[in-house]
């Protein structure tokens, strides 16, 4: 076909895109994606016993303060991922936040009189969190990806670690309703490893799922 | 194209709420941009599709424009998602220029994998210990002393046993011409 015919082609019943559409698609792929985490985590896991006690316990706020807003960053990052030629710096720098928050934190309280140092770190949970983690993000993982490919993802390995740390964080998120540690440098570690793991499955995935 | 961003930027927001001919007026307008972007990087037929492939991803991707940012950034991302495409199926699908057609024909070795099959064929019709001498001495050049010395045997009996050998390897060769026919036997 010309190229002249094309431009015809395409500006011929033209129709007008609807304000927010990049924001509808992903925010519904991502309710989604959740819902398919919350899912795994009640089914293969289970709420934690003492649920209704801890949701007042400042270890699971740590946990929901910290997820929550690496997940924000990072859904602000996959948004920006979608769109040709924005740029990403802002999400980027604004993620160190959570970071120095729970560095700081950790180091406040490892500092502690009487600390328990070795539990700290290690709680009971340590060899499991990070695959629990990652397994709970993979639901949410999955929707972002297919709510990114809809969009126009030019750099696909960084767009799929993009979608990664979001699904990542997203899946800590839900998975702090079962786990029961709450110290933060249980939570810096183990949490952490968990989002980056998530983070590289989306790097090595991007470039073959996210073509358009 | 950073001096006509204002232009194209107003043209894409009339687009956004479907004005058709400022869409028309914009493509029309980027064409110009694509092809010679493509011109440089591809060849002349790819670099047509790629405009057309270009043209057909800000189409269907045109949600993801976001006004507060630069038109012509976005474009840019665009045509260069489509350029490292258009590299990446060369890749997969690579072509061998004209030029080395020659290489590609120029040598046969039909003829000498034939040759070499028919000897071992031919060897394996000899008993095995004749077979090792004339494989020794004839084909990997072993000395005459060396073969002796490997097999025990004087060195006068190694030299008959190998012209021994040959000479039964010549009539069975001929014979096999005989059965095959002459057709075969200028092969």
């Amino acid at each position: 076909m010309r190229t002249d015919e094309l431009i015809a082609q395409l500006s011929s019943g033209l129709e007008p895109v609807k304000r927010g559409q990049v924001a509808r698609l992903l925010l519904g792929a991502v309710a989604l994606g959740l819902a398919g985490s919350v899912v795994v985590m009640l089914g293969m896991l289970g709420l934690r016993h003492d649920f209704a006690r801890a949701i007042v316990s400042f270890g699971m706020w740590t946990k929901l303060v910290y997820t929550f807003a690496i997940a924000a960053f990072g859904f602000w990052l996959v948004e920006r991922m979608g769109r040709p030629g924005a740029e990403m710096t802002r999400p980027l720098q604004l993620l160190a936040l959570p970071l120095l928050a729970i560095l700081l934190l950790s180091a406040l309280q490892m500092s502690a009189p009487g600390a328990d140092m070795p539990g700290m770190v290690l709680g009971h949970s340590s060899r499991v969190c990070a695959v629990l983690v990652t397994i709970t993000a993979l639901p949410t993982l999955a929707a972002t990806f297919w709510a990114l490919r809809k969009l126009a993802p030019t750099r696909l390995r960084w767009a799929g670690a993009g979608a990664g740390l979001f699904a990542g964080a997203a899946g800590a998120f839900v998975y702090s309703f079962h786990c029961t540690e709450g110290s933060a440098p249980f939570i810096a570690i183990w949490y952490s490893l968990g989002i980056v793991v998530t983070t590289l499955i989306g790097a090595l995935l991007g470039p073959k799922l996210l073509r358009w | 194209m950073i001096a006509q961003e204002a232009q194209y930027r107003d043209w894409m927001l009339a687009a956004l709420m479907g004005d058709a001919a400022a869409y028309r007026m914009l493509l029309s307008g980027l064409t110009r941009h694509l092809r010679s972007y493509f011109v440089r990087r591809l060849d002349s037929g790819a670099a047509e599709d790629a405009v057309q492939e270009t043209l057909i991803a800000i189409h269907a991707r045109r949600a993801t424009y976001d006004p507060s940012l630069p038109f012509t950034a976005w474009v840019y991302g665009i045509a260069r998602y489509k350029l490292i495409d258009e590299f990446r199926r060369a890749k997969r699908r690579p072509t061998v220029p004209l030029e080395d057609a020659g290489e590609l024909f120029g040598h046969d070795e039909t003829q000498e994998a034939i040759a070499r099959r028919d000897v071992t064929k031919l060897l394996n019709k000899l008993p095995p210990a004749k077979r090792e001498l004339v494989k020794d001495i004839k084909l990997d050049g072993v000395s005459v002393a060396e073969a002796a010395q490997r097999t025990g045997m004087s060195e006068s009996a190694v030299k008959v046993s190998v012209h021994r050998a040959i000479k039964s390897l010549n009539e069975e060769l001929k014979d096999e011409e005989v059965k095959e026919g002459p057709g075969d036997a200028d092969r």
